[in-house]
């Protein structure tokens, strides 16, 4: 059986999908699905880097694909059709050796705290544009840049440059997604499942979190039914915004997206996913470095910080579901006399079920599909008190009119708890459509 | 059937469930459920009084908000501080707890700026030291008050404060109140209430050394969290610890505007204060035995308030159990530091309001006098003295039933 991602719709395949439903697919629409599905995976240049490799367009897609068979590479595209100007002069550009596309998703939300509701209804949750221009045979420029509601900002999530070192190893440096966990490094908004990321991603790990730096890729086998996945970085690690930054306690959020290093000292941060089955992966991701600025206008004003931050994260199918789990604990060295209000210890965790409960939706209707998934998650900002925290458990039921889009009605309730450990509940229902474009 | 009906059969089905699904959510049942409901009217320290104009529930709203934000470093938070906001203080607009009590210290009537006198910042941004308590000092230990209810205090004239004074305890009930006439600060905007050349009749603080609530919104910006604004445009810091160098704070002077000020100044002067319990055969007793206990000698149980800008605050009774005058309340109390004209012995009286829901946001406890260390009327009562002798003599005779109505009405306020 073919291993259905998370969306809970198998997109490396449209034929395993429609034979499970004993529905024909036309030979038309296998064409276009597969040519598409080429196509994307032209577009992620490591195609023969599985799981870790976030691909600059369809990044699901492309670990779905690669799962399966991860030491079967995809050939990059056909390089006669690259203009020889390009080997000289590759920062002109052209269109033949230029790919860009993005996605988008709008939220129409009808949101309330503690039956206050909140006028704001409508809102676009991600804005997404990127371009992968290839030089020569064995250099790839990317970019990717988003609007990303959950950091309420334009975030620059990829400005990198690619190098193939060999057929299981990529070296690349630049701006990326930092290796920490499957959410940051594949939250496309059409493959998610629900409107809202978790908060584990999105308030401890603080998705999306570009940093720059350079490091490799790469690929392995355990034996031959067992491949895993690797990624080490070298990167500027969160700044002092984690402290400085943050408002009402430690915030690793307000120090990601750090493009420029303030301490001379980079950060390590890796991860690694191992697949023991093709529905399985598992993955071990850390980063580790100072956060602080020693000096200020040439005074010392303290010594290195650490924060290290470890996340696992886990998926599977049982039982007809797709599940999904992912836990982050982060260790922060706050300044003696911040600690009584800056935590030191925070850590979250989310588990997630989703379920293919049609497709296509309607007979005639091919490559539609109806999905719907639950999911619980809570973040605790500080470890050493009962309060301070967030949990959250929410529903949502997609209609995918196409694999690459989604329309989501979905419900969530949240409680929000103050470092004194009032409650504070908030709850909404969500109409949200993403799409590839 | 075929399959082809068996399937639209399937998706009738689930599209009715859904269509069922939204009525339940919209419905108010499910609305409630799922959605989330809104406390009921008196069952929060943070709403609005009744009455006020749609302009004023909009000011009330800017307040709220300002008064919850969580200022960071980066936006100038220190460079020596207690906490990030006025919420992370005044636990759901009411009162604080022990891990948030403020130190303040003297020697004597000096406030000793010099060592980092009247209070303590206990935190510190990076580049800046934290101050400690010098020795030999004069201590008084602070749990943050209530913030509901003060607009109406503020409304109070001096005159109705006065009225209940008796600084030579000239009726001979053994109760001296007195007012604490104070110099409200220069930098008050004319027509503030509670300014002016002075003395003014204190009101705000455990020893009644403030007139003007804007007063008290800035002080708690500059001292409590290192906020700095036209009207203290100087970084507070530690004058016993090495010098801040310049980038350590990083923002400029003011870091808040003073509409931001105005802001949190109006939020809280429209703040209700909870509504009473219901008034039980019990409770009712209870009342009549803290009238026969002399309590109401100094916990006033109605004041009145003059005119005022905001017309819901204005010329109406306020169930404030408090005089606001300053009380010997015996040596068990005193913390031995004088403030302003207010001895190491006195104390405003507190207002006996909100009672009834202080536990929900104290973590199931009450915290009751100045420093919260009496977890019970009951022990808040038997803590009493000086002034309050005859009254708490009164109540510990009491039998057990009666001390129960009398604790139960005080704790339905």
């Amino acid at each position: 059986m073919r291993k259905i991602p998370r969306s809970g719709v198998d997109r490396s395949g449209i034929e395993a999908r429609g034979a499970a439903c004993a529905v024909p697919i036309s030979g038309a629409v296998r064409r276009v699905v597969r040519a598409g599905l080429v196509a994307v995976l032209a577009l992620s240049w490591g195609t023969s880097i599985a799981g870790t490799t976030p691909a600059v367009s369809h990044p699901s897609i492309h670990r779905a694909a690669t799962r399966a068979k991860p030491p079967a590479p995809v050939e990059p595209p056909d390089q006669t059709t690259a203009p020889a100007v390009l080997d000289y002069a590759p920062y002109h550009g052209s269109l033949e050796s230029i790919a860009w596309g993005g996605h988008g998703e709008l939220r129409f939300g009808y949101d309330r705290t503690a039956g206050v509701s909140d006028p704001s209804w409508f809102s676009v949750g991600r804005a997404n544009g990127f371009f992968l221009a290839r030089l020569g045979s064995r250099f790839r420029l990317g970019a990717q840049a988003a609007y990303d509601r959950g950091a309420d900002d334009f975030v620059l999530e990829r400005a990198e440059l690619i190098g193939r070192v060999g057929r299981a190893l990529d070296a690349h440096a630049g701006i990326f997604l930092a290796p920490l966990g499957r959410t940051n490094l594949d939250h496309d908004a059409p493959l998610y499942e629900f409107a809202e990321r978790s908060l584990v991603a999105t308030q401890l790990v603080g998705v999306p979190n570009a940093e720059l730096g350079a490091g490799i890729r790469g690929f392995g086998n355990l034996d031959p039914t067992f491949p895993f996945t690797y990624e080490v970085d070298l990167v500027t690690g969160f700044d002092d915004g984690v402290i400085m930054g943050a408002a009402g306690g430690t915030r690793l959020p307000a120090g990601r997206n750090n493009y420029g290093d303030q301490n001379g000292v980079p950060a390590v941060a890796g991860r690694i996913a191992l697949q023991p089955s093709v529905d399985t992966e598992i993955g071990f991701a850390a980063q580790s470095g100072p956060y602080n600025q020693t000096k200020v206008g040439g005074a010392t004003v303290d010594h290195s910080r650490f924060v290290h931050l470890v996340v696992v994260d886990g998926e599977t199918r049982a039982a007809g579901f797709q599940l999904a789990a992912e836990a982050g604990g982060a260790l922060i060295d706050v300044p003696p006399a911040l600690r009584a209000l800056y935590a030191q210890r925070q850590w979250g965790a989310s588990v997630e079920a989703t379920r293919l409960l049609r497709a296509p939706l309607f007979h005639s209707w091919h490559g539609t599909s109806l999905s719907a998934g639950i999911r619980a998650d809570k973040v605790d900002f500080d470890a050493r008190i009962p309060g301070d925290s967030r949990s959250r458990l929410c529903a949502s039921l997609n209609f995918r009119p196409h694999p690459a889009a989604v329309i989501r009605f979905g419900w969530y309730y949240e409680w929000r708890r103050d470092r004194f450990n009032n409650d504070t509940p908030m709850a909404g229902l969500t109409l949200t459509a993403a799409s590839y474009f | 059937m075929s399959i082809r009906w068996r399937s639209h059969l399937r998706i009738a089905f689930c599209a009715a469930g859904i269509a069922l699904a939204a009525c339940v959510a919209f419905s108010s049942w499910g609305c409630g459920k799922l959605l989330t409901t809104e406390p009921a009217p008196g069952e929060r320290f943070d709403q609005p009084l009744e009455g006020l104009s749609n302009g004023e529930l909009g000011d009330f709203q800017d307040g709220h908000t300002q008064f919850r934000k969580s200022f960071t470093i980066n936006e100038g938070l220190g460079p020596i501080f207690n906490n990030v906001s006025c919420a992370s203080c005044h636990s759901g607009d009411g009162r604080g707890r022990p891990e948030n009590i403020l130190v303040r210290f003297s020697r004597g009537t000096d406030l000793v700026p010099g060592e980092g006198g009247p209070q303590i910042q206990d935190k510190a941004v990076p580049g800046a030291t934290a101050e400690r308590l010098p020795a030999g000092v004069d201590v008084s230990y602070r749990l943050p008050p209530p913030v509901f209810g003060v607009g109406l205090i503020e409304a109070i004239p001096d005159s109705a404060i006065a009225a209940n004074a008796d600084p030579g305890d000239a009726n001979g009930d053994g109760i001296s109140g007195r007012v604490n006439w104070v110099t409200p600060a220069a930098y008050l905007p004319a027509g503030e209430a509670g300014a002016g050349p002075g003395p003014r009749a204190g009101r705000f603080g455990r020893k009644a050394s403030v007139s003007a609530l804007f007063q008290q919104v800035v002080e708690a910006y500059h001292q409590d969290m290192g906020i700095t604004s036209t009207f203290h445009p100087t970084e507070n810091v530690n004058p016993l610890g090495p010098a801040v160098a310049p980038g350590v704070d990083r923002a400029p002077e003011p870091e808040v505007p003073d509409n931001r000020i105005n802001d949190v100044s109006q939020y809280m002067r429209m703040l209700a204060p909870p509504s009473p319990g219901e008034m039980t055969a019990t409770r009712q007793r209870g009342q009549t035995l803290f009238a026969g206990a002399r309590c109401v000698g100094c916990h006033v149980p109605v004041m009145h308030t003059g005119p005022h800008e905001i017309e819901a605050l204005a010329n109406r009774d306020v169930a404030i159990y408090s005089d606001l005058l300053l009380h010997d309340l015996g040596d068990a109390l005193a913390d031995n530091r004088p403030d302003g004209s207010a001895d190491g012995h006195e104390w405003r009286t507190a207002p006996l309001w909100g009672m009834r829901i202080a536990r929900e946001f104290l973590g199931g406890r009450l915290l009751l006098l100045h420093d919260g260390r009496a977890h019970s009327v009951d022990e808040a009562v038997r803590l009493h003295d000086g002034e309050a002798a005859a009254a708490r003599d009164a109540y510990l005779a009491m039998p057990v039933a009666d001390k129960a109505a009398l604790v139960d009405f005080v704790e339905s306020r």
